[in-house]
């Protein structure tokens, strides 16, 4: 009788990944990566980034893994301490953007056709027509240089396509009969919304998630590269910015260690993300 | 059909091709003179050219009435829009100065016709005046603040421009009355700086803040464009036609006979069609720029290739390969960088508790015993500048070598124990703003300054960097006092070591040149006695008085004062200088 007992979505789903093997090693890298940031962030490790030496641009050695910066400081230590930089980073843009998507899609979709849904298809149309870094330039310059100023403009960007799914995939439940036995039995509209469909579409928001994580990532390192990401610490894009003096005098190791991090990290996270796309892919995980 | 549409499209080609060939002015025919800076000139209306990157353009586009000769050093002023050196009352207060006849503005909509005028006295006068109307920002003001008989009190009256000044007359169309309410020794030399620059008060009326973008002068060239990147200027076809007389600018055959500019000399200048300036901020990309041939001069070498670059450092000289291409100039700077605090901040600065201002002072002081000026010399100058305690650089005849280094002295078991004996803990030191421009140099030095803090107790996060996009952004900081620490480097206006005390005379607190802030009536005595005074033995005893005071009030972390090393491509024939805030040079250069 059990072995006939249907799966849910979500158990199919984790038996297909699990059988993903590059699925599996990506998400076991990022853990990695996720356990470096932890390590971080209780201050137990990458701490002595800002420390200085007495030693500018040493080779790599035992005492320094991946040698030294022209102020002498520890470039492992950085490259630790900017993992920390990278998530946090890519947490709050991810989360904070998914949610912003997720609830403008949701109203968007269930009221479609009404002057909610055109405003709000309005606001997407003119946030995705502005030029990203132009956008970050505006909202860094209006924010006077705010070490939160990046963030903000990241989220305001990137809501607008975990948005675009979540609104098509709500125009399409809406009109499934739970939400008719819903209505029918009087459940108010926003619990109708927020309780019985967005949960609905948690995988689209899972696999979003991802997603603009991993661009947040890509985004902060080119920001910063350029002077508009991060104001005060360090990160693989301050790193690589740091190297663009050194790599003309033959000095390679901050290039070297911040790019392998993140191509590492990015890399993983594509791979992790496109399992995880087709793990949950309701046409695949029903079949 | 196909073959016809084919025909045609070959023959447009070929015909574009031809038109291109044979187009008349390419580029090919144009003398261009191409060079990068560092920093981007944010603003040229001469009553903001603060930075050497908006004092060379300035005085490319405008007239000033003096200027420096091009070749001597020490630096000599000369005349330039004036037709001789002023003559100078008895007193020393009144300076009566003519102005060469037939001097014309550049042609520009904003004159009648768009024909530009004669350059009159009635225009120095208007333009001495500008800065001191209250309804326009002047970075320039302090200069000539409470000196001229009347200006501050045309000034305070609403600055009606039709109102005479006693002090500031035009006696005819070609010569200016200036009297002076005390003596004032580098007046002249205020005369040779971008904000002295001669401005037609219909390009004010026409322009306004637009004054800040365009120019309208009579200088030898005319500003084509303007952008954050790159400024193009071409020739002025109506500039005055003089000869150079090399003999005159300071030519020596031993000194100058490798610049390759003999040639030149009873020929008028300007000697190329076009100069572009591009302003690359970041190290790297200017080095790559210059060696590429791009830029086919630059006024400095990067660190990072101070080792690639260099056979020595004492004496400075090019390896053999790099010798080949490039010519090298070197010597000290005529200035100095350092670092000061916010005297007005109570956080750090002056409080009226006496308690607060002794625990203020102590941590100052440990702040500057915490730096380590060697350190910085060696890691960001290549250990080819020169550390020194006050601010009279070594350049200047006011140097005093014989003052106690100690100041200088990296000494973190002292910056201990004043914090401690202040009663300073991890916990209740103030958070504090330490300002730089966004570039990779400006945060790693930040990034040091805050390990040295670090080592002595000040906790990481107790120094808050705070970053501005380029060096206008961050000189408008300084200005506004909003920063506690500034570093920052100045270019000798002159030379002379009032032009670097003043920097800390109370009356020009922010917005004035006195960024610390710093107020000291004794300082500002000394000063007021000093800046009367010619060059002599007593003036230099009160600046080494004043030096001290600076020093032992710990308003900063002072000084060192880089080597220049300029090099230069091998077809480029002119000697760059942009220091005493430079730019006359730029009129003499010629290309191959």
């Amino acid at each position: 009788m059990s072995a006939d007992r249907p799966h849910s979505l979500w158990s199919r789903a984790a038996q297909r990944f699990v059988r993903d093997r590059a699925g599996m090693v990506s998400a076991v890298v990022v853990l990695g990566y996720f356990l470096v940031a932890l390590t971080v962030w209780l201050g137990l490790g990458g701490q002595d980034w800002g420390v200085l030496g007495s030693d500018s641009f040493a080779p790599v050695s035992a005492e320094h893994w991946f040698g030294t910066t022209r102020n002498g400081q520890d470039i492992f230590a950085r490259t630790v301490y900017s993992t920390r930089t990278a998530f946090e980073i890519g947490l709050v843009v991810a989360v904070s953007s998914v949610v912003l998507g997720a609830v403008f899609g949701a109203l968007s979709g269930f009221f479609a056709g009404s002057w909610l849904d055109e405003g709000i298809l309005w606001l997407k149309g003119v946030l995705d027509a502005i030029p990203f870094f132009l956008f970050v330039v505006a909202v860094a310059y209006s924010l006077q240089g705010h070490p939160l100023a990046m963030h903000v403009a990241m989220i305001a960007t990137f809501w607008t396509t975990t948005g675009r799914y979540v609104r098509g995939e709500v125009i399409k439940l809406k009109s499934m009969e739970f939400v008719e036995a819903a209505r029918a039995v009087g459940v108010p509209q926003g619990a109708i919304i927020f309780r019985h469909i967005l949960p609905n579409t948690s995988h689209i928001l899972l696999v979003q998630g991802t997603l603009v994580f991993v661009t947040a990532i890509k985004a902060e390192v080119i920001l910063s590269f350029l002077g508009l990401g991060v104001q005060d610490g360090v990160s693989w894009g301050l790193m690589i910015s740091q190297s663009t003096n050194e790599v003309t005098a033959g000095f390679f190791n901050n290039f070297i260690a911040a790019s392998l991090a993140m191509f590492v990290l990015v890399m993983a996270f594509n791979f992790f993300s496109d399992a995880l796309q087709d793990a949950l892919d309701p046409r695949k995980v029903s079949a | 059909m196909k073959l016809r549409l084919f025909l045609a499209l070959s023959a447009s080609f070929l015909l574009a091709m031809a038109a291109a060939c044979s187009r008349p002015g390419v580029d090919s025919e144009v003398k261009r003179y191409r060079h990068s800076d560092d920093g981007v000139p944010t603003n040229i209306d001469p009553l903001q050219a603060a930075t050497v990157y908006s004092n060379q353009i300035v005085v490319s586009v405008y007239d000033t009435l003096y200027r420096y000769k091009y070749l001597a050093r020490p630096y000599v002023l000369v005349p330039n829009l004036a037709a001789g050196m002023p003559e100078i009352s008895d007193d020393g207060l009144t300076y009566t100065i003519t102005l060469k006849p037939g001097v014309r503005f550049i042609d520009d909509e904003a004159f009648p016709d768009g024909k530009g005028r004669e350059v009159t006295a009635h225009d120095v006068v208007y333009s001495l005046k500008r800065h001191f109307d209250p309804a326009r920002v002047s970075q320039g003001r302090w200069l000539w603040d409470r000196k001229i008989e009347g200006l501050n009190q045309w000034m305070d009256a609403g600055a009606d421009y039709d109102a005479a000044v006693p002090g500031l007359l035009a006696v005819d169309d070609h010569t200016v009355r200036v009297r002076l309410v005390k003596p004032f020794p580098q007046f002249m030399n205020t005369l040779a700086q971008g904000f002295a620059a001669i401005v037609p008060h219909e390009a004010v009326t026409a322009y306004g803040e637009g004054l800040g973008t365009r120019a309208v002068g009579s200088g030898p060239w005319k500003l084509e464009r303007y952008t954050r990147e790159q400024v193009r200027l071409v020739r002025n076809p109506d500039f005055r036609k003089e000869p150079l007389d090399l003999a005159y600018e300071g030519y020596d055959a031993a000194l100058h006979g490798h610049l390759g500019i003999a040639h030149l000399d009873g020929k008028p200048s300007p000697f190329v069609d076009e100069l572009w300036i591009d302003f690359i901020q970041e190290s790297a990309a200017r080095w790559a720029s210059f060696t590429s041939g791009r830029e086919i001069q630059m006024s400095g070498l990067p660190v990072e290739q101070t080792d690639i670059v260099l056979a020595s450092k004492d004496p400075v000289a090019l390896k053999p390969e790099y010798a080949q291409r490039y010519h090298l100039d070197t010597g000290p700077e005529a200035g100095l960088v350092f670092t000061v605090f916010n005297m007005a901040d109570p956080d750090i600065g002056n409080v009226p508790d006496p308690q607060r201002n002794a625990m203020n002072r102590a941590l100052r002081c440990a702040m500057r015993d915490a730096f380590d000026w060697q350190q910085r010399n060696d890691r960001f100058y290549s250990g080819l500048g020169e550390v020194f305690p006050g601010v009279i650089p070594p350049l200047l005849a006011e140097f005093d070598a014989t003052l106690s280094r100690d100041s200088v002295t990296h000494n973190p078991e002292r910056a201990r124990a004043r914090l401690a004996e202040a009663g300073w803990t991890a916990e209740n030191l103030p958070t504090l703003d330490y300002g730089l421009v966004a570039s990779v140099l400006g945060r790693e030095m930040a990034e040091e300054f805050r390990g040295y803090m670090a080592a002595v107790g000040i906790p990481p996060e107790k120094i808050n960097i705070k970053s501005y996009a380029t060096f206008g952004d961050y000189n408008r900081a300084l200005r506004t006092s909003e920063l506690p620490i500034m570093g920052y480097g100045w270019g000798l206006d002159y030379p002379d070591a009032e032009n670097v005390l003043q920097l800390f005379y109370g009356p020009n607190a922010a917005p004035g040149s006195n960024a610390a802030n710093y107020r000291n009536p004794a300082y500002d005595a000394l000063y007021e006695q000093s800046s009367v005074m010619l060059p002599s033995a007593a003036r230099s005893e009160i600046y080494r008085q004043m030096n001290q005071m600076l020093i032992d009030d710990c308003v900063g972390i002072l000084s060192l004062s880089r080597r220049r090393i300029a090099l230069w491509h091998r077809d480029v024939l002119g000697l760059p200088d942009r220091q005493i805030l430079g730019g006359f040079w730029l009129r003499f250069v010629d290309v191959k």
